[in-house]
Parts: structure tokens; sequence; C-alpha cells
């Protein structure tokens, strides 16, 4: 609850700080702020903790989701001091925007009642549609601001509506209101499927599932990419843990279940075979985050007790392998001028023997290959289905894991080709911590994966 | 404690050998390296007494998703070890004559391989085996992308993938059984006693079995290895045709034997003539070769359909003699590629057609080529003729079409064989330059390999002995399931 509180005010300061012009001071302050957020998350780590008498729970399961989030938000801020050296104006908004956006998402994942939800899920979004256009002379950026705008509004119509309707059936926002309601027979109440289906879909889209993913390819690429570094790990981490609270709530009726299994076959397939085809590293991330959404629904849709630790486990290593990718991008993109292709990557091992190490164990992590995060987390997602009796959809999601395989692997393949004229890598020693610092946890979390939310 | 030792021989080695300047002198140690490793093997036959199991390292890792760090073997593991052992310092002792770039990094890639791959033979736990599996393709992915030969690019990529998708396919099929474990746990000790009804065992076989077709590879699974064969570097294919193709066999003998038996019984016939037929198809194939490198992979391709098929007639001399096989079929690899090597340095090409008539030129080692190949086509008083004597006795006990088949894959291997060896070394000399015969470094390589091949060809009881308990202990739970 004090961390929620911090970190609204520390957006606020930093906002202060800009106007004052103290821009070296921006990323520090942040930090420091962030850090004491951590520590104050923690603190509520024990039992359960009412607050806005109903409104929202910190249980175990949003604490470590913060601090998850604000871990991420702390590498990407570190990211940032390099990053925004070159920006002269409004940084200290880009900060701020994305400290509103955290503090949005410590909402999403401990709310108790839908209007919570709701406005986590706006106090996530806004900031990230001012964000998403971030770099205001360019076109691209200005297209993906503007279309994720608009598609962010339809969704969060549809989403409204679905709320709207759940309270019509149950007369409660109260999620366990609704829960007591929904034990009395409500659950098979048309009206109620219809919402929660509603809801759902507004959840599908923050997360990017097929079929409601089409903005996240052009809006990845768009996006200045620290924001879609952010985009790509803490609102996912979010929007994945408000899914999950509402799914865990409400149960999954057979309808809906039937829906996201649909949902989850088609965002696996769409994203792994479409990223196939990318010859753009941004739009690659894009639709191996598409991809990635997919093993996650399967987790939400088994729906059992391992589920919000194997969630938190694989968002939080996805977050730590994508936040370290984006910052290789980065510092490629600058030696080969703004380049953003794949093919940037080649000659890497030569320009930098360390960085093309670590870029292979991030790449082998998302991929899912042994003795990384990312293998003991789609193992625990596979365990979970076939738990569950999905034994089909676990088939079917191996065999995309394949698929995904094979386009990160091209990537590390371009990485380790001695390219015609090896690229000059400057790497500060802030961005060459983050990197380490990605590619050693994602290492540790395979060697040690803790099972704390269970 | 021992069994860790092993792990980090190679591993340590090669990690100190990635931290140093690319100089020749890492060949040296990592020779060093595999002696030691070697050495420490034989000890452990040495204090083996057969029919037993060891287990000595025990770690709980993550229990909660059944995985355990349990090192130990027995007797077929320990047959593993050994070969891969033994055929280890050969590997890297080839490297002698190579002349690649960065030798520390070729080396270091080499012994992690080799540390992965006694991972494999020495995990007690499914999850674990699982890891050490994977783990040894990404040193061979680099070896091959850096150090390959043309298209390596592609052809890497699609060993790579093939390769994983059997890994992935093994991944879901432990993570089924696992399922069914109370509490979970992947020891392969919880493993055997699962009692999965018919149905499933029916199709989760494949799931079982894929990565190990792949692996081996079996027909009609077989598409990536002749071209990643021939494309590898030397040390790759034997590293790949030597040591990493017996993880197939291995696997089989620990995942699918004792968790899917009613599986086994039910596909027993299908993957057996599917093998055989391979065995043939393979040996046919080899016969029309032009480059020796890629007949070679053929003729590995071969003998590992005749491999899997004495495996799965499930009976003593089936098992046994294919478990003798892939020991001596792992020496026969490397000493037929080190010929490959050696002509090629020599004459500068790998093609038959070219080659012709160099028993003039190069007596000696015509001589070893001969007594390598000898070992190849099977004659008596060689260790493949015990093997694949065994299997083809396993074959006929349960049924006489498929002896019938595994003898005709024996005679194909003869004909393309003494052809190829015809083709390379008789007829008439049209090499006008001068070529240095075997020297002291080929006889230090061939000459130690041919000798075991022919002393355990003359006395196979102490591998026999070494596989013998647990292929009766597998035999008799085998069949109180059916």
């Amino acid at each position: 609850m004090s961390a929620l509180i911090l970190t609204s005010v520390l957006g606020v300061v930093l906002l202060y700080f800009g106007l004052f012009g103290n821009k070296k001071l921006l990323a520090p302050v942040g930090i420091v702020g962030l850090v004491a957020a951590l520590v104050l998350s923690w603190t509520g780590w024990n039992p359960g903790i009412m607050e806005f008498p109903t409104m929202v729970e910190f249980d175990r399961m949003s604490v470590l989701f913060n601090c998850a989030m604000i871990v991420v938000t702390i590498l990407i801020f570190l990211f940032g001091i390099d990053y925004y050296e070159r920006m002269e104006e409004n940084v200290a908004e880009h900060y701020a925007l994305m400290i509103f956006s955290l503090t949005g998402a410590f909402l999403l994942t401990s709310y108790t009642n839908l209007l919570m939800l709701f406005l986590g899920i706006e106090i996530l979004s806004i900031p990230l549609y001012i964000l998403a256009g971030g770099k205001k002379r360019s076109y691209r950026s200005s297209e993906a601001s503007f279309k994720y705008f608009l598609l962010g509004s339809f969704a969060t119509a549809f989403f409204l509506m679905g709320i709207a309707l759940i309270y019509g059936v149950t007369a409660s926002f109260d999620l366990h209101v609704i829960q007591a309601k929904l034990a009395t027979g409500a659950s098979s109440n048309v009206l109620f499927l219809l919402g929660s289906f509603f809801v759902a879909i507004g959840l599908s889209f923050k997360v990017a599932a097929v079929p409601f993913h089409f903005w996240s390819p052009d809006v990845y690429e768009g996006a200045p990419t620290l924001v879609t570094a952010f985009m790509a790990t803490v609102v996912k981490t979010a929007a994945f843990a408000g899914f999950y609270r509402f799914v865990q709530m409400t149960g999954l009726p057979p309808a809906l279940a039937n829906t996201l299994l649909v949902m989850t076959v088609l965002t696996l397939l769409v994203g792994n075979v479409v990223a196939l085809r990318q010859s753009q590293f941004k739009r690659l991330m894009a639709y191996s985050s598409i991809a990635h959404s997919g093993f996650l629904l399967m987790a939400i849709l088994a729906n059992g007790v391992m589920t919000p630790n194997t969630l938190f486990y694989y968002t939080f290593t996805y977050a730590l392998a994508t936040v370290g990718l984006f910052v290789v991008l980065t510092l490629a993109k600058r030696a080969a001028n703004g380049n953003e292709a794949i093919t940037i990557f080649r000659g890497l091992f030569r320009a930098n023997p360390w960085l093309a190490f670590v870029t292979m164990l991030l790449l082998l992590s998302l991929a899912g290959i042994p003795l990384t995060a990312g293998f003991i987390a789609k193992y625990q997602v596979f365990m979970l289905a076939i738990g569950a009796g999905f034994i089909k959809t676990a088939v079917f999601a191996v065999v995309m894991a394949l698929v995904g395989i094979y386009y990160y692997v091209l990537v590390i393949r371009e990485a380790f080709t001695p390219a015609e004229e090896t690229p000059v890598l400057v790497v500060s020693p802030l961005n060459w911590l983050v990197i380490t610092l990605c590619g050693i946890s994602v290492v540790a979390f395979a060697v040690w994966p803790l099972n704390l939310v269970g | 404690m021992v069994l860790l030792a092993l792990l980090l021989i190679p591993f340590l080695t090669a990690l100190a050998l990635m931290a140093t300047r690319p100089t020749n002198a890492a060949r040296g140690i990592a020779l060093l390296s595999t002696l030691a490793s070697l050495g420490v093997v034989l000890m452990l036959w040495y204090s083996f007494v057969p029919g037993q199991t060891i287990t000595s390292v025990q770690y709980d890792w993550v229990p909660w998703l059944g995985l355990r760090f349990v090192l130990g073997y027995d007797g077929i593991s320990l047959l593993m070890l050994l070969l891969t052992a033994v055929v280890f310092p050969f590997i890297i002792g080839a490297g002698y004559t190579q002349k690649l770039q960065h030798p520390s990094m070729v080396n270091a890639l080499l012994l992690f391989t080799q540390s992965f791959l006694f991972g494999v033979f020495l995990a007690q736990n499914g999850f674990l085996f699982y890891i050490f599996y994977e783990l040894s393709l990404v040193p061979v992915f680099f070896l091959l992308l850096y150090w390959g030969g043309e298209h390596r690019r592609a052809i890497t990529v699609r060993f790579f993938i093939y390769t994983l998708l059997g890994g992935l396919m093994l991944l879901f099929g432990l993570a089924y059984c696992v399922m069914q474990t109370a509490p979970i746990s992947s020891d392969f000790a919880v493993l055997q006693t699962l009692r999965l009804p018919a149905n499933t065992q029916i199709w989760l076989f494949w799931a079982l079995f894929l990565a190990f077709a792949i692996k081996l590879p079996i027909f009609p699974f077989h598409s990536w290895q002749p071209d990643t064969y021939t494309m590898a570097p030397l040390q790759g294919t034997m590293v790949l045709g030597g040591v990493m193709l017996k993880m197939g066999l291995y696997g089989i003998i620990k995942f699918v034997f004792p968790i899917v038996p009613i599986g086994v019984e039910y596909w027993r016939d299908t993957v057996i003539w599917l093998s055989l037929f391979g065995a043939l198809y393979a040996g046919i194939i080899a016969f029309r070769q032009q480059d020796l490198k890629r007949l070679v992979a053929y003729s590995s391709l071969s003998h590992v359909g005749l491999l899997c098929a004495g495996l799965f007639a499930a009976n003593t001399y089936g098992i046994s003699g294919s478990l003798y096989q892939a020991f001596a079929h792992a020496i026969l690899v490397v000493s037929m590629l080190y010929i490959v090597g050696a002509l090629k340095e020599r004459t500068g090409t790998s093609e038959l057609g070219a080659m012709g008539g160099l028993k003039g030129k190069l007596p000696r080692l015509a001589a070893l080529f001969f007594l390598v190949m000898v070992n190849a086509i099977a004659l008596p008083l060689t260790q493949s003729f015990v093997g694949e004597w065994l299997m083809f006795n396993g074959l006929w006990q349960l049924n006489g079409w498929m002896a019938f088949a595994a003898v005709a894959t024996i005679i194909v291997g003869a004909v393309y064989m003494l052809y190829a060896y015809q083709r390379a070394m008789l007829g008439p000399d049209r090499w006008k330059m001068d070529m240095a015969d075997a020297g002291r470094n080929d006889h230090l390589f061939l000459v130690p390999l041919i000798a075991i091949t022919l002393v355990l060809g003359f006395y196979p009881a102490p591998i026999l002995d070494l596989v013998n308990g647990p292929v009766q202990q597998m035999l008799s739970t085998l069949t109180a399931l059916y």
C-alpha cells in the first residue's frame, strides 16, 4: 500500500525535477525511489492486507508481482540513463510517466474490486499512449501512439461493458461478493458469461492475445526502444497478474474456458509462425511476446494451484531476458546507424564476446533451452497443462515452442557469424551492468527456481 | 565425489581454455584432461562388481519440479562412460592433424560436450538427464556453425531444430510421466515403477521414443544426418557419430523400455522393420557415394539402423549385441573418419573418383585403412563381428525374416566398404606428387584403436559381463509386464 502511495508521489517529484532542469538527477532519484518502493512492498509480504476497506488486497502473489515489476523498472531506468542522454527535452516526463504506469500496474496485481481493475488498467495505459509517441518528430512513433490509443480505447469500451454486465447480474463490483453470488448459481447466467467474456477481451488486448494482438507489432516497432522494453515486460506482467486474479475469483465457466482455449491455440500459432517471417528485430520481439502470451494463457487456462507461481516465474524471467535484449538492440542499432534489422547483430561476437555470450543466454532463455530460466518456465507451463488434462494443447505448444526456438536461433546465428565489417559497439558501464545482470539472473533463476507464491 | 569429478574435469578445463589466448598448447591441455577422465572411468570400471547399481551423489535441486541431482551408474551406464572416455582422447588427438582457427575454442567446446555427455550417462533422474541431453547440443551447435564446411549456416540450424523437436517431445513425455507420480519425482527409480494404462503407453511411446529416433537417427527421421556429418568439421563428426548418437541408444534403455513396456511390445515390429529398412536403404545409398566422408555418414546410418533393430528385439542377445556394437561403432566411426581426414590432408580431396591408386604411395596408411575396414565389414575376430552376430541371433529368435534382412545389411555393408577401398586405394597410381606415408601421429592414433577392436573381438567378455546384469534385470521386468 505504502509502495503505491510512494510511487505516485515519486512521479510528481520527478516532474518537478524536470521543471528545474536537473536532468542528471532524474534517473538516480527515480531509482532510489523505486528501491524504497521495493523495500516497502517487500514488508507487506506476510498475510493479505485489505485496503480502502475492500478495494485492494496485498497478498503474497501481488507483493511478488509488484516486486518483480519494480526490479524490472529499475533495470529499465538504469538503461535509461544512457538512452536519454542524447535526448534534450521531456526526459522527466518519460520517467514520470513510467512511474505512473507502474502505479497502475500495482493496482492490477492487487485489486479485489472490478472498479479498481478498471482504474488500474487506465492508469497503466494512459501514460503508455503518451510514451509510445515519445519521439515526437518520428512519424512511426506518432502512428504507434495513435494506433495504440484508438485500439486501446476500443478494448476499454468492451471491458467497461463487461463490468457493467457483471454488475447487472451480481449487483456488486466486489470480487468477494461476486464469488459468493456465483456459488449460488449465477455462473450459468448468460449475462454474466457475456460480461466475463467482455472483460476477458479487454484483458486479452493488454496481453496481446490473438485475435486482439494487431496493435502490438506496430506499436513495438514505432515506440522508442526503452518504452517498448517497458511495454513488453512490466505491462505484460501486470496484465497477466490482473487476468489471473479475475479468473481466480470468477473461476472459468466452460464457455469462457473454451474461448480461452481457442485463443491460446491461436496465440501460440500466430505468434510463433508470423515471427518466422520477421526481418526487423523489434517486430520479431513483438511476435515473440505474443507467442509467450500464448504459453502464459495456457497457464491461466490450466488454473491450478501452481498457476500464480508459474505466471510470476514466467513473466519475471521473460522480462529479464527481454530488457537485456532491448539494451543489446539499442547498442547494435547505434553501431548500425539506426538500422533495426536482425542482421545488425552480425559480428557481435567479434565486436564484444561477452555481450554476444549474454545475448545468447538471453535468447536461449526465451527459446526455453535447459539451464536457462525460460526452460524451467516452459516446463512448469507444460506440467500445469498436463495436470489439468490439456494433453493435446500441450503437444501443440511443444511444437510451437520448437518453431520459437528456430527464430531465436537465427538471431544467435547472426550474432556468432563474423561480419565483413565488425561493428564498433560502445558499451557504457551501466548498460554493461544491465545486460550482465539480466544474463546472470536468467541462469541463476534456472539453477535456483524459487517457489514463492505457492 | 568421483562422479562429480568426472563432470568437472572436462568442464573446468574447458572454462580455462576459453579464457586463454588461442594457441596450439590448448590441444595438449585438452588431451591431458581427457586422459584424466579416462583414468577416472577406468578406475570406476576396475572397482565395479558386475550387476551392481551405484548411486553416489544426491542433492535435492528443485523437488517441486521433480528435479534432483542424482548421479550414479550401472553396467550399461558404465559401458557408455567407458566409450565416451576412450573415444574422446582420440577426438582431441585428431585435432593435431587439423589446421583450425582458434584451437583453444575448439577444444573447449569439445570438452564441454564431453562433460555434458558424462552427465547424460551418469544422471539417475529423468529431468537431469534431459538437461544434460539438451545442453550437449549447444557446444556442438557452435562447433558446426564456426568450423563447418559448405552451407554450414543452414545445415547447422536444421540439425539443431530437428534434434530439438525430439527433445521437446521427450520433455512433454517426461512432464506427463512426472505428473503421474505422487509425490512428484522424475528419478528413474520412481519412473520405472509407473504402471501406465496400455492405451496411454501406446501413444506415449512415440513422445518418448521420437527424441532418440532422431538422435540415432533411424529411418525416416534421418534426413538431417548425412548433410550434417559431411559438413561438420572432422572432430565434430567424430563427436556426433562416435558418442552423441549413443545417447539415443542409452535413452531408449533408460526411458522407453522401463516406462512404456506395453508400448514397446506394441510398436516393436514397426520399429524393427523401419530400422532394418533404413539400414538397407542407407547401405545402398552409401554404395553410390562419391565422397568418402559422406559414405562414412551413410554407413553410420546403416549401422545405427541395425543397432536399433537389435535393441528392439528385446531379448538377451539383441540388447547385449546392440550395446556391444555401440562400443564397436564408436571406435569404428572415429578411426574411419580419421582415415578420411588423413587422405584429405594428403590428396586435398575426399572424392573417391579423384583418389585411386594411393596404395603405392601410402602403403602403411593403406594397411591401416584395411585393418579399420575389416572391422567395418565385421569380419570374425573383430569387435563388430561379435556385436552383429549377437544382434543377428537376437533378431532370429524373434523372426526369421528380420534376421535375413539384418544379414542383408551386413552384406551390403561389406560391398560398399570394399568398393570404396578399391576406388580409393587400388588401381593405377595417378598421383604425380610425393606424399608422406602414415607417420608417428597416425600410428599413435590408429594403432591403439585397431588394437582395441581386435582384442575385444577376440575376448568380448569384459564388456558383455558389464552389461549382462542390467540387461537380464531389464528383461525380467519387461517380461513380467507383458
